[in-house]
C-alpha cells in the first residue's frame, strides 16, 4: 500500500475502531506522569486538576492540567530541535536548545488557565470540552525572552506582530495550531520561551520549548515551539479566527455569534475559586478552613472576600504573600458555623486595577472566560 | 381490538427503525470520530441538535468522512442532547510511577 495521507488516514481509522471495539469507549486509562485527573479526553489529552489538588502556590507537574487541540508531536529529540526566526528580520535564524540557553535566562511565576476553564457552568450549554474549575495551574516558568531572541533576528520595526508554530500538526485537514501575539506583548520582558516548568521538561506540556505569555489565555503559550515569524499581520487561521475570539457586544444567551464582532482575547479576567470545602461536602460543627485560589491575568490580586451566607455578609480572606502580576495567590478564611444547616460559600476576588469578579459572567458562544463569582454548597451537620 | 393490535405493532416497529437507525450511528461515530479523537470528547457534552448538526459542520469541514450522517445526528441527540443529565467526571487511573515502576 503506497504511504499517502489517505492511507495512513484509513490505518488510524481502522486501528483507532479496533482498539474502540476491544477496549469500549469509556474504559479507564492512566496518563503517563500524572495523577489521578478528570478525564475530558485521552487521546489527545484534555485532564483536568481536581480541586483538592490546588493545595500549593506551585502546582506540581504531576497535577497540572493539560489542554491538546491536536495530537501530541511525536518526542522531539533535543540535539535535533532547531527553532526558525523568520520573517520580518534582517537575520533569519536556526536556533538549537544551546544557543537558546546561552541567552540570558529569566524565572517568571505565571498562572496558566484554559481560555474555556469553566465552560461546564454557562447555561445554555456550548460545544467544547466541558471544564469545571481546574484547567488552570500556577508554575515558575525558566527561558530567555521571546525580546532577546527577536532582536538577535535583527527584527524589524514594522513587524506588529510574531506568529507562533508548533510542532503538533492536525489529523486529515484539522487546521495547524498557529497563533499570532501582537510585538508588544511579545517584547513584555516577562514573555518568555520557556526550556523549564518547575525546574522539569515535560513533553506534555510543550518541552523543549513553549511560549509563555504570561496573564493572557493559556492558547496564547503555544507549546513545542519550532517557527517564531515576526509578521505585519496577524494570522487568519482558524485558531485566531474564529477560534478563540470573544463577542465584543454581549449577546442573549443561546444566540450565535456575530463574526464580524469578534475579538482576539488577550488578558484574563479577575477570578477566585473555592478549591476547599468541595461542591456539596458534609461537614460536622467544627472550624472549617475556606480555601481556594485567585488571579487578575496581567493584574495582581488585591483583595478576595468570602461570605457564607449567600452573598449577604462579606469576609475578607487570608492572602499568600506573593502579590505578583500573573501568578495566583491561595486564600483561606476560617469559618466556624455556628448552626447545622445547608450553606452556600461564596468566594469574590477584586484585582490591583479594582477589578471585581462580577456576579454574572457573561454567557457566549465559545463559552470562554468564565469568572462568576464561586459557590459551592456545604452541608454542615450536628456533631454526635 | 384490532386497531390497537395494528397501532401496537407499528409503534414496535417505529421503534425497531429508531434503534436501528441509532445502532447505525454508533457505528458511524465509531468510524467518522475515533480517527483524530477518543470518543469521551463526544460523550462529556450535551448539545441541541441544532448545535450537534454544527458540529458535524465543523468536522466535515476538517475532513472528516461521514458516511451515515442523519443516522450519526439521531444517535448523538438521543444520547447525547441537551436534554440529558450532565455526564459523571471520569477520572484517569494514577500515572505517577511508584518506585520507579509506572502504574499500568
Amino acid at each position: 500500500m503506497p504511504f499517502t495521507r489517505r492511507n495512513l488516514f484509513a490505518t488510524l481509522a481502522s486501528a483507532a475502531v479496533s482498539s474502540q471495539l476491544a477496549h469500549g469507549a469509556d474504559d479507564p486509562v492512566a496518563i503517563a506522569g500524572k495523577r489521578p485527573m478528570i478525564l475530558h479526553n485521552d487521546r489527545p489529552e484534555d485532564l483536568e486538576t481536581p480541586v483538592r489538588y490546588f493545595d500549593s502556590w506551585i502546582t506540581p507537574i504531576d497535577a497540572f492540567f493539560v489542554r491538546q487541540h491536536l495530537p501530541r508531536p511525536a518526542a522531539i529529540d533535543p540535539d535535533a530541535y532547531r527553532l526558525t526566526v523568520n520573517g520580518m528580520v534582517s537575520k533569519p535564524l536556526e536556533l538549537t536548545l544551546a544557543d537558546l540557553r546561552k541567552l540570558p535566562q529569566f524565572t517568571v511565576p505565571a498562572t496558566i488557565e484554559c481560555t474555556g476553564n469553566g465552560r461546564g457552568f454557562y447555561t445554555p450549554k456550548v460545544p467544547g470540552i466541558q471544564w469545571m474549575r481546574g484547567a488552570i495551574g500556577n508554575a515558575e516558568w525558566r527561558g530567555p525572552r521571546v525580546s532577546d531572541v527577536l532582536k538577535m533576528a535583527g527584527v524589524s520595526g514594522a513587524a506588529t506582530f510574531i506568529e507562533t508554530d508548533g510542532a503538533d500538526i492536525g489529523v486529515a485537514s484539522t487546521p495547524d495550531f498557529v497563533r499570532s501575539l501582537p510585538m508588544n506583548k511579545a517584547m513584555h520582558p516577562a514573555t518568555i520561551l520557556a526550556l523549564g516548568m518547575n525546574g522539569q521538561t515535560p513533553a506534555i506540556h510543550g518541552f523543549p520549548v513553549r511560549l509563555i505569555v504570561p496573564g493572557w489565555d493559556g492558547t496564547s503559550s503555544v507549546k513545542w515551539v519550532v517557527r517564531i515569524s515576526a509578521a505585519a499581520q496577524s494570522n487568519t487561521g482558524f485558531f485566531m479566527n474564529p477560534g478563540y475570539r470573544y463577542p465584543k457586544y454581549s449577546l442573549p444567551p443561546g444566540t450565535p455569534a456575530r463574526p464580524a464582532e469578534l475579538e482576539v482575547i488577550e488578558g484574563m479576567p479577575v477570578k477566585s475559586s473555592i478549591t476547599a470545602p468541595e461542591d456539596q461536602a458534609k461537614v460536622t460543627m467544627e472550624p472549617v478552613t475556606i480555601r481556594g485560589f485567585a488571579w487578575a491575568g496581567e493584574n495582581a490580586i488585591e483583595r478576595v472576600d468570602v461570605s457564607t451566607d449567600g452573598g449577604s455578609r462579606w469576609r475578607d480572606a487570608q492572602l499568600s504573600r506573593e502579590k505578583l502580576p500573573f501568578a495566583w495567590r491561595l486564600w483561606n478564611l476560617e469559618w466556624r458555623p455556628s448552626e447545622p444547616g445547608y450553606y452556600t460559600v461564596m468566594s469574590r476576588a477584586t484585582d490591583t486595577a479594582g477589578r471585581v469578579q462580577p456576579i454574572v459572567s457573561p454567557w457566549n458562544p465559545s463559552g470562554y472566560l468564565w469568572n462568576s463569582i464561586d459557590r459551592v454548597g456545604v452541608t454542615v451537620e450536628k456533631t454526635a | 381490538m384490532r386497531p390497537l393490535i395494528l397501532i401496537s405493532a407499528v409503534a414496535v416497529l417505529a421503534l425497531a427503525a429508531d434503534q436501528a437507525t441509532l445502532d447505525r450511528g454508533q457505528k458511524e461515530e465509531g468510524l467518522a470520530c475515533t480517527p483524530c479523537h477518543s470518543l469521551r470528547l463526544v460523550h462529556s457534552q450535551r448539545l441541541s441538535k441544532a448545535t450537534w448538526n454544527k458540529e458535524l459542520d465543523k468536522m466535515t469541514g476538517w475532513g472528516t468522512k461521514i458516511q451515515d450522517r442523519d443516522a450519526l445526528l439521531e444517535y448523538l441527540v438521543a444520547n447525547f442532547g441537551d436534554d440529558k443529565p450532565p455526564s459523571p467526571p471520569a477520572m484517569s487511573k494514577d500515572g505517577v510511577p511508584k518506585n520507579g515502576v509506572p502504574k499500568k
